[in-house]
Protein backbone atom coordinates (compact mmCIF):
# COMPACT_ATOMS: atom_id res chain seq x y z
CA UNK A 1 0.00 0.00 0.00
CA UNK A 2 1.73 3.52 -0.64
CA UNK A 3 0.55 7.05 -1.73
CA UNK A 4 3.61 8.16 -2.68
CA UNK A 5 4.11 8.89 -5.99
CA UNK A 6 6.39 6.54 -7.27
CA UNK A 7 8.44 9.05 -9.38
CA UNK A 8 9.57 6.68 -11.83
CA UNK A 9 10.89 8.32 -15.36
CA UNK A 10 8.42 7.81 -17.68
CA UNK A 11 10.35 7.83 -21.14
CA UNK A 12 9.47 10.56 -23.18
CA UNK A 13 10.57 9.06 -26.13
CA UNK A 14 7.36 6.39 -26.33
CA UNK A 15 5.42 9.07 -26.95
CA UNK A 16 6.59 9.41 -30.36
CA UNK A 17 7.17 6.10 -30.94
CA UNK A 18 4.25 4.14 -33.72
CA UNK A 19 2.32 1.58 -31.77
CA UNK A 20 3.76 -1.24 -33.10
CA UNK A 21 7.17 -0.62 -31.46
CA UNK A 22 5.73 0.84 -28.00
CA UNK A 23 3.67 -3.09 -28.23
CA UNK A 24 7.23 -4.62 -28.84
CA UNK A 25 8.73 -3.09 -25.32
CA UNK A 26 5.35 -3.48 -23.50
CA UNK A 27 6.04 -7.43 -24.31
CA UNK A 28 10.01 -7.49 -24.41
CA UNK A 29 11.06 -4.69 -22.51
CA UNK A 30 12.02 -4.33 -18.48
CA UNK A 31 9.55 -4.30 -15.89
CA UNK A 32 9.80 0.07 -16.07
CA UNK A 33 9.68 0.53 -19.39
CA UNK A 34 7.00 -2.19 -19.95
CA UNK A 35 5.03 -0.28 -17.40
CA UNK A 36 5.86 3.08 -19.43
CA UNK A 37 4.81 1.83 -22.37
CA UNK A 38 1.60 0.10 -21.53
CA UNK A 39 0.47 3.36 -20.21
CA UNK A 40 0.92 4.89 -23.31
CA UNK A 41 -0.87 2.58 -25.35
CA UNK A 42 -3.41 2.96 -22.23
CA UNK A 43 -4.40 6.34 -24.06
CA UNK A 44 -6.54 4.99 -27.06
CA UNK A 45 -6.94 7.74 -29.40
CA UNK A 46 -8.96 6.38 -32.27
CA UNK A 47 -12.34 7.59 -30.43
CA UNK A 48 -10.40 11.02 -29.55
CA UNK A 49 -9.78 11.32 -33.16
CA UNK A 50 -13.03 10.69 -34.64
CA UNK A 51 -14.86 12.94 -32.19
CA UNK A 52 -12.68 15.84 -33.32
CA UNK A 53 -13.35 15.04 -36.45
CA UNK A 54 -17.26 15.66 -35.76
CA UNK A 55 -19.25 17.93 -35.12
CA UNK A 56 -19.74 16.94 -31.75
CA UNK A 57 -15.77 17.57 -31.63
CA UNK A 58 -15.95 20.59 -33.70
CA UNK A 59 -17.96 22.50 -30.70
CA UNK A 60 -15.62 21.57 -27.72
CA UNK A 61 -12.48 23.17 -26.57
CA UNK A 62 -10.21 22.50 -28.83
CA UNK A 63 -6.91 23.29 -27.68
CA UNK A 64 -6.58 19.72 -25.70
CA UNK A 65 -3.44 17.94 -25.02
CA UNK A 66 -3.51 13.94 -25.61
CA UNK A 67 -2.74 12.43 -22.86
CA UNK A 68 -0.27 10.02 -24.28
CA UNK A 69 2.35 12.70 -24.81
CA UNK A 70 3.11 13.87 -21.35
CA UNK A 71 6.01 13.37 -20.33
CA UNK A 72 5.27 13.55 -16.26
CA UNK A 73 2.62 13.32 -13.98
CA UNK A 74 1.46 17.14 -13.63
CA UNK A 75 0.41 16.46 -9.75
CA UNK A 76 -1.19 19.94 -8.37
CA UNK A 77 -2.65 19.25 -4.82
CA UNK A 78 -4.49 22.01 -2.77
CA UNK A 79 -6.03 21.53 0.54
CA UNK A 80 -7.61 24.41 1.82
CA UNK A 81 -8.88 24.58 5.81
CA UNK A 82 -12.42 25.67 5.68
CA UNK A 83 -12.48 26.34 10.05
CA UNK A 84 -16.73 25.54 10.29
CA UNK A 85 -17.28 27.95 7.32
CA UNK A 86 -18.96 27.41 4.44
CA UNK A 87 -17.77 30.99 2.53
CA UNK A 88 -14.70 29.66 0.24
CA UNK A 89 -12.04 29.32 -0.16
CA UNK A 90 -10.91 28.84 3.84
CA UNK A 91 -7.09 28.95 4.28
CA UNK A 92 -4.84 27.12 2.31
CA UNK A 93 -3.54 24.21 4.58
CA UNK A 94 -0.97 22.10 2.66
CA UNK A 95 -0.29 22.39 -1.35
CA UNK A 96 1.79 19.90 -3.41
CA UNK A 97 4.72 18.84 -2.20
CA UNK A 98 4.15 19.45 1.51
CA UNK A 99 4.51 17.06 4.64
CA UNK A 100 1.44 16.42 6.72
CA UNK A 101 -0.04 18.69 8.51
CA UNK A 102 -1.61 16.34 11.14
CA UNK A 103 -5.10 17.54 10.57
CA UNK A 104 -6.44 14.19 9.72
CA UNK A 105 -8.96 15.53 6.90
CA UNK A 106 -6.58 17.54 5.67
CA UNK A 107 -4.03 14.54 4.84
CA UNK A 108 -6.42 12.27 4.16
CA UNK A 109 -7.97 14.90 1.52
CA UNK A 110 -4.13 15.40 -0.12
CA UNK A 111 -3.49 11.60 -0.10
CA UNK A 112 -7.06 10.72 -1.62
CA UNK A 113 -6.67 12.99 -4.10
CA UNK A 114 -3.12 12.34 -4.86
CA UNK A 115 -4.43 7.83 -5.18
CA UNK A 116 -7.14 9.46 -7.41
CA UNK A 117 -4.51 11.24 -10.00
CA UNK A 118 -2.47 8.50 -9.57
CA UNK A 119 -5.54 6.09 -10.56
CA UNK A 120 -5.94 8.14 -13.72
CA UNK A 121 -2.37 8.81 -14.90
CA UNK A 122 -1.34 5.18 -14.24
CA UNK A 123 -4.42 3.41 -15.49
CA UNK A 124 -5.33 5.55 -18.59
CA UNK A 125 -2.55 8.08 -18.86
CA UNK A 126 -4.91 10.79 -18.08
CA UNK A 127 -3.26 14.24 -16.79
CA UNK A 128 -6.43 15.04 -13.82
CA UNK A 129 -10.11 15.51 -14.77
CA UNK A 130 -9.33 17.67 -17.69
CA UNK A 131 -6.73 15.66 -19.08
CA UNK A 132 -4.61 18.69 -18.53
CA UNK A 133 -3.15 18.87 -15.62
CA UNK A 134 -5.98 20.77 -13.92
CA UNK A 135 -5.36 21.61 -9.89
CA UNK A 136 -7.25 19.67 -7.73
CA UNK A 137 -8.47 22.17 -4.99
CA UNK A 138 -10.48 20.23 -1.79
CA UNK A 139 -12.07 21.77 0.74
CA UNK A 140 -12.33 20.54 4.25
CA UNK A 141 -13.70 21.39 7.39
CA UNK A 142 -17.05 22.57 5.38
CA UNK A 143 -19.38 23.87 8.00
CA UNK A 144 -20.42 22.44 11.23
CA UNK A 145 -21.30 19.12 11.80
CA UNK A 146 -22.07 19.19 8.23
CA UNK A 147 -23.15 15.55 6.77
CA UNK A 148 -22.15 15.58 2.95
CA UNK A 149 -19.57 15.70 0.47
CA UNK A 150 -20.52 17.53 -3.13
CA UNK A 151 -18.40 18.66 -6.05
CA UNK A 152 -19.49 22.23 -6.72
CA UNK A 153 -18.36 22.20 -10.65
CA UNK A 154 -14.77 23.05 -9.71
CA UNK A 155 -13.71 22.15 -6.29
CA UNK A 156 -14.57 19.09 -4.22
CA UNK A 157 -16.19 19.94 -0.53
CA UNK A 158 -15.95 18.27 2.75
CA UNK A 159 -18.02 17.81 5.52
CA UNK A 160 -17.13 16.39 9.04
CA UNK A 161 -20.00 14.85 9.82
CA UNK A 162 -21.82 14.86 12.96
CA UNK A 163 -20.58 12.01 14.62
CA UNK A 164 -23.65 10.87 15.25
CA UNK A 165 -24.68 9.59 11.87
CA UNK A 166 -21.42 10.32 9.70
CA UNK A 167 -17.86 10.17 10.49
CA UNK A 168 -15.90 12.80 8.38
CA UNK A 169 -16.56 12.61 4.72
CA UNK A 170 -12.87 12.20 3.83
CA UNK A 171 -12.76 8.44 4.96
CA UNK A 172 -13.46 6.71 2.45
CA UNK A 173 -11.32 6.55 -0.48
CA UNK A 174 -14.22 5.96 -3.04
CA UNK A 175 -15.96 8.69 -1.54
CA UNK A 176 -13.18 11.31 -3.28
CA UNK A 177 -12.54 9.32 -5.98
CA UNK A 178 -16.32 9.41 -6.63
CA UNK A 179 -16.37 13.19 -6.21
CA UNK A 180 -13.48 13.97 -8.34
CA UNK A 181 -14.77 11.40 -10.88
CA UNK A 182 -17.67 13.90 -11.45
CA UNK A 183 -15.36 16.68 -12.24
CA UNK A 184 -14.04 14.45 -15.23
CA UNK A 185 -17.55 12.81 -16.46
CA UNK A 186 -18.48 16.68 -16.58
CA UNK A 187 -15.53 17.26 -18.65
CA UNK A 188 -15.98 14.25 -20.95
CA UNK A 189 -19.62 13.51 -20.95
CA UNK A 190 -21.22 15.00 -19.87
CA UNK A 191 -24.22 13.94 -18.68
CA UNK A 192 -27.21 15.83 -17.57
CA UNK A 193 -27.70 15.60 -13.60
CA UNK A 194 -31.32 14.30 -14.08
CA UNK A 195 -33.26 11.08 -14.45
CA UNK A 196 -30.90 8.05 -16.43
CA UNK A 197 -28.62 10.48 -17.55
CA UNK A 198 -27.92 11.58 -13.83
CA UNK A 199 -27.66 8.02 -12.82
CA UNK A 200 -25.35 6.96 -15.02
CA UNK A 201 -23.23 10.49 -14.35
CA UNK A 202 -23.42 9.31 -10.50
CA UNK A 203 -22.73 5.10 -11.86
CA UNK A 204 -19.48 6.32 -12.80
CA UNK A 205 -18.68 8.40 -10.30
CA UNK A 206 -19.38 5.25 -7.97
CA UNK A 207 -17.10 3.37 -10.68
CA UNK A 208 -14.06 5.16 -10.87
CA UNK A 209 -14.03 5.68 -6.64
CA UNK A 210 -14.39 2.16 -6.30
CA UNK A 211 -11.70 1.69 -8.54
CA UNK A 212 -9.07 3.96 -7.47
CA UNK A 213 -9.90 2.33 -4.12
CA UNK A 214 -9.31 -1.01 -5.73
CA UNK A 215 -5.91 0.06 -7.34
CA UNK A 216 -4.48 1.76 -4.04
CA UNK A 217 -5.13 -1.43 -1.85
CA UNK A 218 -4.26 -3.60 -4.99
CA UNK A 219 -7.65 -5.59 -4.82
CA UNK A 220 -8.54 -7.84 -8.09
CA UNK A 221 -12.01 -7.85 -8.22
CA UNK A 222 -13.19 -10.94 -6.12
CA UNK A 223 -11.10 -9.26 -3.11
CA UNK A 224 -12.85 -5.96 -3.18
CA UNK A 225 -15.63 -4.87 -1.22
CA UNK A 226 -17.60 -2.91 -3.72
CA UNK A 227 -18.89 -0.51 -1.14
CA UNK A 228 -19.16 3.24 -1.47
CA UNK A 229 -18.60 4.76 1.66
CA UNK A 230 -17.35 2.13 3.97
CA UNK A 231 -16.26 3.75 7.14
CA UNK A 232 -18.61 6.74 6.75
CA UNK A 233 -21.28 5.95 8.40
CA UNK A 234 -20.45 6.31 12.78
CA UNK A 235 -20.81 3.85 15.23
CA UNK A 236 -24.31 2.74 16.20
CA UNK A 237 -25.56 3.45 12.65
CA UNK A 238 -26.94 -0.39 11.14
CA UNK A 239 -25.38 -0.26 7.66
CA UNK A 240 -21.76 -0.63 6.21
CA UNK A 241 -21.43 1.73 3.98
CA UNK A 242 -23.80 4.38 1.37
CA UNK A 243 -24.05 1.97 -1.39
CA UNK A 244 -23.18 -1.49 -2.36
CA UNK A 245 -21.95 -1.74 -6.09
CA UNK A 246 -22.51 -5.50 -5.75
CA UNK A 247 -25.43 -6.40 -3.70
CA UNK A 248 -27.64 -2.92 -4.21
CA UNK A 249 -30.37 -2.43 -1.51
CA UNK A 250 -28.05 -4.05 1.17
CA UNK A 251 -25.86 -0.96 2.43
CA UNK A 252 -28.08 0.15 5.28
CA UNK A 253 -30.76 -0.44 7.13
CA UNK A 254 -31.06 2.35 9.89
CA UNK A 255 -34.01 3.38 12.36
CA UNK A 256 -32.76 6.70 11.77
CA UNK A 257 -31.54 6.55 7.85
CA UNK A 258 -34.03 3.96 6.68
CA UNK A 259 -33.40 0.84 4.58
CA UNK A 260 -30.96 1.39 1.56
CA UNK A 261 -33.11 2.15 -1.56
CA UNK A 262 -30.96 0.99 -4.59
CA UNK A 263 -32.45 -1.46 -7.28
CA UNK A 264 -30.78 -4.42 -8.34
CA UNK A 265 -32.33 -4.64 -11.52
CA UNK A 266 -34.69 -3.04 -13.86
CA UNK A 267 -38.02 -4.27 -13.03
CA UNK A 268 -37.30 -2.53 -10.08
CA UNK A 269 -36.60 1.16 -11.10
CA UNK A 270 -37.43 3.53 -9.09
CA UNK A 271 -39.42 6.34 -10.78
CA UNK A 272 -39.39 9.41 -8.56
CA UNK A 273 -39.01 13.29 -8.88
CA UNK A 274 -36.60 13.74 -6.22
CA UNK A 275 -33.10 13.37 -6.22
CA UNK A 276 -33.04 14.62 -9.29
CA UNK A 277 -35.44 11.75 -10.81
CA UNK A 278 -33.65 9.17 -8.24
CA UNK A 279 -29.64 9.67 -9.73
CA UNK A 280 -28.50 8.25 -6.73
CA UNK A 281 -30.99 5.64 -6.49
CA UNK A 282 -31.11 4.01 -10.02
CA UNK A 283 -27.03 4.14 -10.19
CA UNK A 284 -27.21 1.00 -8.58
CA UNK A 285 -28.39 -0.61 -12.01
CA UNK A 286 -25.25 0.04 -14.31
CA UNK A 287 -23.17 0.01 -10.70
CA UNK A 288 -24.15 -3.84 -10.46
CA UNK A 289 -23.42 -4.59 -14.42
CA UNK A 290 -19.91 -2.82 -13.97
CA UNK A 291 -19.77 -5.16 -10.52
CA UNK A 292 -20.68 -8.01 -12.61
CA UNK A 293 -18.69 -7.83 -15.37
CA UNK A 294 -15.83 -6.88 -13.38
CA UNK A 295 -16.60 -10.69 -11.87
CA UNK A 296 -17.20 -12.78 -14.48
CA UNK A 297 -13.61 -11.45 -16.25
CA UNK A 298 -11.72 -11.82 -12.77
CA UNK A 299 -8.15 -10.15 -11.62
CA UNK A 300 -8.08 -6.24 -11.23
CA UNK A 301 -11.54 -4.57 -12.37
CA UNK A 302 -9.78 -1.47 -13.70
CA UNK A 303 -7.87 -2.91 -16.53
CA UNK A 304 -10.57 -4.41 -18.22
CA UNK A 305 -13.98 -3.00 -17.38
CA UNK A 306 -12.73 -0.37 -15.70
CA UNK A 307 -11.18 0.66 -19.60
CA UNK A 308 -14.53 -0.47 -21.28
CA UNK A 309 -16.02 2.04 -19.30
CA UNK A 310 -13.65 4.66 -19.61
CA UNK A 311 -13.47 4.63 -23.18
CA UNK A 312 -17.30 4.49 -22.85
CA UNK A 313 -17.65 7.92 -21.50
CA UNK A 314 -15.04 9.11 -23.69
CA UNK A 315 -17.36 7.69 -26.86
CA UNK A 316 -18.60 10.16 -28.99
CA UNK A 317 -22.11 8.53 -29.23
CA UNK A 318 -22.63 9.32 -25.47
CA UNK A 319 -24.93 12.08 -25.57
CA UNK A 320 -25.88 14.25 -22.39
CA UNK A 321 -29.66 12.97 -22.35
CA UNK A 322 -27.87 9.30 -22.43
CA UNK A 323 -29.76 6.33 -20.95
CA UNK A 324 -29.21 2.86 -19.48
CA UNK A 325 -29.98 0.79 -22.93
CA UNK A 326 -28.14 3.12 -25.14
CA UNK A 327 -24.86 3.12 -22.47
CA UNK A 328 -24.75 -0.60 -22.05
CA UNK A 329 -24.63 -0.60 -26.24
CA UNK A 330 -21.92 1.72 -26.15
CA UNK A 331 -19.85 0.12 -23.31
CA UNK A 332 -20.76 -3.53 -25.25
CA UNK A 333 -19.09 -2.07 -28.50
CA UNK A 334 -16.41 -0.85 -26.42
CA UNK A 335 -15.22 -4.08 -25.38
CA UNK A 336 -15.64 -5.35 -29.05
CA UNK A 337 -13.38 -2.66 -30.61
CA UNK A 338 -10.92 -2.70 -27.12
CA UNK A 339 -10.75 -6.51 -26.55
CA UNK A 340 -12.10 -8.13 -30.17
CA UNK A 341 -15.31 -8.75 -31.79
CA UNK A 342 -17.10 -11.84 -30.04
CA UNK A 343 -14.38 -11.83 -26.87
CA UNK A 344 -14.94 -13.00 -23.54
CA UNK A 345 -14.65 -9.11 -22.55
CA UNK A 346 -18.02 -8.78 -25.28
CA UNK A 347 -19.81 -11.36 -23.77
CA UNK A 348 -19.54 -10.40 -20.15
CA UNK A 349 -20.27 -6.99 -20.60
CA UNK A 350 -23.40 -8.15 -22.58
CA UNK A 351 -24.06 -10.69 -19.84
CA UNK A 352 -23.75 -8.09 -17.07
CA UNK A 353 -26.51 -5.66 -18.78
CA UNK A 354 -28.47 -8.93 -19.19
CA UNK A 355 -28.47 -9.83 -15.54
CA UNK A 356 -29.40 -6.15 -14.29
CA UNK A 357 -32.30 -6.39 -17.16
CA UNK A 358 -30.75 -4.29 -20.00
CA UNK A 359 -30.72 -7.09 -23.13
CA UNK A 360 -28.01 -5.45 -25.27
CA UNK A 361 -28.58 -5.74 -29.02
CA UNK A 362 -25.93 -4.25 -31.39
CA UNK A 363 -28.23 -4.16 -33.77
CA UNK A 364 -30.08 -1.22 -32.58
CA UNK A 365 -27.56 0.98 -31.76
CA UNK A 366 -28.57 4.50 -33.73
CA UNK A 367 -25.08 5.63 -34.98
CA UNK A 368 -23.70 2.75 -37.49
CA UNK A 369 -20.67 1.29 -36.50
CA UNK A 370 -17.65 2.71 -38.59
CA UNK A 371 -15.72 0.03 -40.27
CA UNK A 372 -12.46 1.82 -39.91
CA UNK A 373 -12.27 0.65 -36.18
CA UNK A 374 -12.22 -2.89 -37.25
CA UNK A 375 -8.52 -2.42 -38.14
CA UNK A 376 -6.77 -4.48 -36.68
CA UNK A 377 -3.38 -2.38 -36.30
CA UNK A 378 -5.68 -0.29 -33.78
CA UNK A 379 -6.96 -3.16 -31.29
CA UNK A 380 -4.59 -3.05 -28.28
CA UNK A 381 -6.47 -7.08 -27.87
CA UNK A 382 -3.21 -8.08 -28.74
CA UNK A 383 -1.07 -6.70 -26.30
CA UNK A 384 0.07 -8.89 -23.45
CA UNK A 385 -2.11 -8.78 -20.17
CA UNK A 386 -0.31 -6.94 -18.02
CA UNK B 1 -45.19 29.56 14.03
CA UNK B 2 -44.66 25.86 11.93
CA UNK B 3 -42.00 25.10 10.01
CA UNK B 4 -40.90 21.70 7.28
CA UNK B 5 -37.60 21.22 6.42
CA UNK B 6 -36.71 19.12 3.60
CA UNK B 7 -33.78 17.49 2.14
CA UNK B 8 -33.17 16.32 -0.82
CA UNK B 9 -29.82 15.35 -2.64
CA UNK B 10 -26.38 15.04 -1.09
CA UNK B 11 -23.88 12.35 -1.76
CA UNK B 12 -26.43 9.41 -1.03
CA UNK B 13 -29.93 9.33 -0.77
CA UNK B 14 -31.46 8.21 1.84
CA UNK B 15 -34.73 7.37 2.50
CA UNK B 16 -35.16 8.84 6.52
CA UNK B 17 -33.51 11.64 5.82
CA UNK B 18 -35.32 12.67 2.87
CA UNK B 19 -38.71 12.83 4.67
CA UNK B 20 -40.14 15.97 5.74
CA UNK B 21 -39.71 17.48 9.27
CA UNK B 22 -41.73 19.29 10.93
CA UNK B 23 -41.38 21.60 13.90
CA UNK B 24 -44.60 22.96 15.56
CA UNK B 25 -42.61 25.86 18.02
CA UNK B 26 -44.62 25.45 20.48
CA UNK B 27 -43.37 21.94 21.29
CA UNK B 28 -39.62 22.83 21.34
CA UNK B 29 -37.77 23.96 24.24
CA UNK B 30 -38.45 27.76 24.67
CA UNK B 31 -35.14 28.93 24.10
CA UNK B 32 -34.66 27.12 21.08
CA UNK B 33 -38.07 28.26 19.92
CA UNK B 34 -37.45 31.95 20.51
CA UNK B 35 -34.60 31.69 18.55
CA UNK B 36 -35.98 30.10 15.70
CA UNK B 37 -38.27 33.11 15.75
CA UNK B 38 -35.75 35.37 15.76
CA UNK B 39 -33.92 33.62 12.85
CA UNK B 40 -36.93 33.78 10.69
CA UNK B 41 -37.13 37.35 11.20
CA UNK B 42 -33.77 38.51 10.48
CA UNK B 43 -33.35 36.22 7.53
CA UNK B 44 -36.89 38.09 6.36
CA UNK B 45 -37.94 34.43 5.39
CA UNK B 46 -40.82 35.55 4.10
CA UNK B 47 -39.52 38.22 1.53
CA UNK B 48 -37.02 35.75 0.26
CA UNK B 49 -37.63 34.37 -3.25
CA UNK B 50 -38.50 31.27 -4.11
CA UNK B 51 -35.68 29.27 -4.90
CA UNK B 52 -32.12 31.19 -3.17
CA UNK B 53 -28.84 29.89 -4.82
CA UNK B 54 -27.90 28.64 -8.46
CA UNK B 55 -26.77 24.94 -9.23
CA UNK B 56 -22.82 25.47 -10.49
CA UNK B 57 -22.79 23.59 -14.01
CA UNK B 58 -21.24 20.32 -13.63
CA UNK B 59 -21.92 20.41 -10.00
CA UNK B 60 -22.96 17.31 -8.25
CA UNK B 61 -24.34 15.59 -5.01
CA UNK B 62 -25.02 18.88 -3.53
CA UNK B 63 -28.16 19.21 -0.96
CA UNK B 64 -31.09 21.24 -1.80
CA UNK B 65 -33.17 22.10 1.21
CA UNK B 66 -37.08 23.43 0.65
CA UNK B 67 -38.04 25.55 3.37
CA UNK B 68 -41.56 26.41 4.67
CA UNK B 69 -43.08 28.47 7.32
CA UNK B 70 -46.33 29.22 8.04
CA UNK B 71 -47.30 32.31 10.91
CA UNK B 72 -49.45 34.16 11.66
CA UNK B 73 -52.21 33.37 8.22
CA UNK B 74 -48.79 33.60 6.00
CA UNK B 75 -47.65 30.46 4.55
CA UNK B 76 -44.01 30.86 2.40
CA UNK B 77 -41.58 28.18 0.95
CA UNK B 78 -38.00 28.82 -0.08
CA UNK B 79 -35.71 26.32 -1.58
CA UNK B 80 -31.99 26.66 -0.72
CA UNK B 81 -28.84 25.56 -2.50
CA UNK B 82 -26.00 24.35 -1.40
CA UNK B 83 -23.44 26.58 -0.49
CA UNK B 84 -25.96 28.18 0.90
CA UNK B 85 -24.08 31.73 1.10
CA UNK B 86 -26.15 34.31 2.35
CA UNK B 87 -25.41 34.35 6.70
CA UNK B 88 -29.23 34.84 8.21
CA UNK B 89 -30.62 31.74 6.30
CA UNK B 90 -27.02 29.87 6.40
CA UNK B 91 -28.38 30.33 9.98
CA UNK B 92 -31.51 29.10 10.31
CA UNK B 93 -30.82 26.10 8.56
CA UNK B 94 -28.32 25.72 11.37
CA UNK B 95 -30.62 26.16 14.15
CA UNK B 96 -33.31 23.83 11.96
CA UNK B 97 -30.63 20.58 11.14
CA UNK B 98 -29.77 21.22 15.34
CA UNK B 99 -33.57 21.15 16.03
CA UNK B 100 -33.82 18.00 14.00
CA UNK B 101 -30.50 16.52 16.15
CA UNK B 102 -31.90 17.08 19.34
CA UNK B 103 -35.42 15.72 18.81
CA UNK B 104 -33.68 12.56 16.83
CA UNK B 105 -31.71 12.01 20.15
CA UNK B 106 -34.80 12.26 22.19
CA UNK B 107 -36.31 9.96 20.30
CA UNK B 108 -33.74 7.48 20.34
CA UNK B 109 -33.68 7.36 24.03
CA UNK B 110 -35.85 4.60 26.34
CA UNK B 111 -38.69 5.59 26.94
CA UNK B 112 -39.56 5.08 30.80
Amino acid sequence: MRLVHPGWHRHSLYCILPPYVVRTIAQNGSPAQRAAALRTMAVDSTFRALRLSSAVGAQRAPARRLGGMMAESQRQRFIYDMSGQEGFPGTLARSEGQGATGDVAVDEAYDGLGATYDFFWEVFGRDSLDDSGMPLNAHVHYGVNYDNAFWDGQRMVFGDGDGELFNRFTISLDVIGHELAHGMTEDEGPLMYFRQAGALNESISDIFGSLVKQKFLNQTADQADWLIGAGLLAEGVQGKALRSMKDPGTAYDDPVLGKDPQPAHMRDFVKTWEDNGGVHINSSIPNRAFCLAALQLGGYAWEKVGRIWYEALRDMRLRPDCGFARFARITSLCASRLYGEGGTEEAAVNDAWGQVGIKVTREKVSVARVPTLKAPAAQPSRRPSA
Amino acid sequence: MHIELKREGGIAFLPGLNRPRTFDLRDLPPAQAEALTRSVHAASFFQQPAVVGTAAKGAADQTRYTLTIEEGGRRHTVQLLEPVQEPHLRELLELLKQAERDLRREAARPHQ
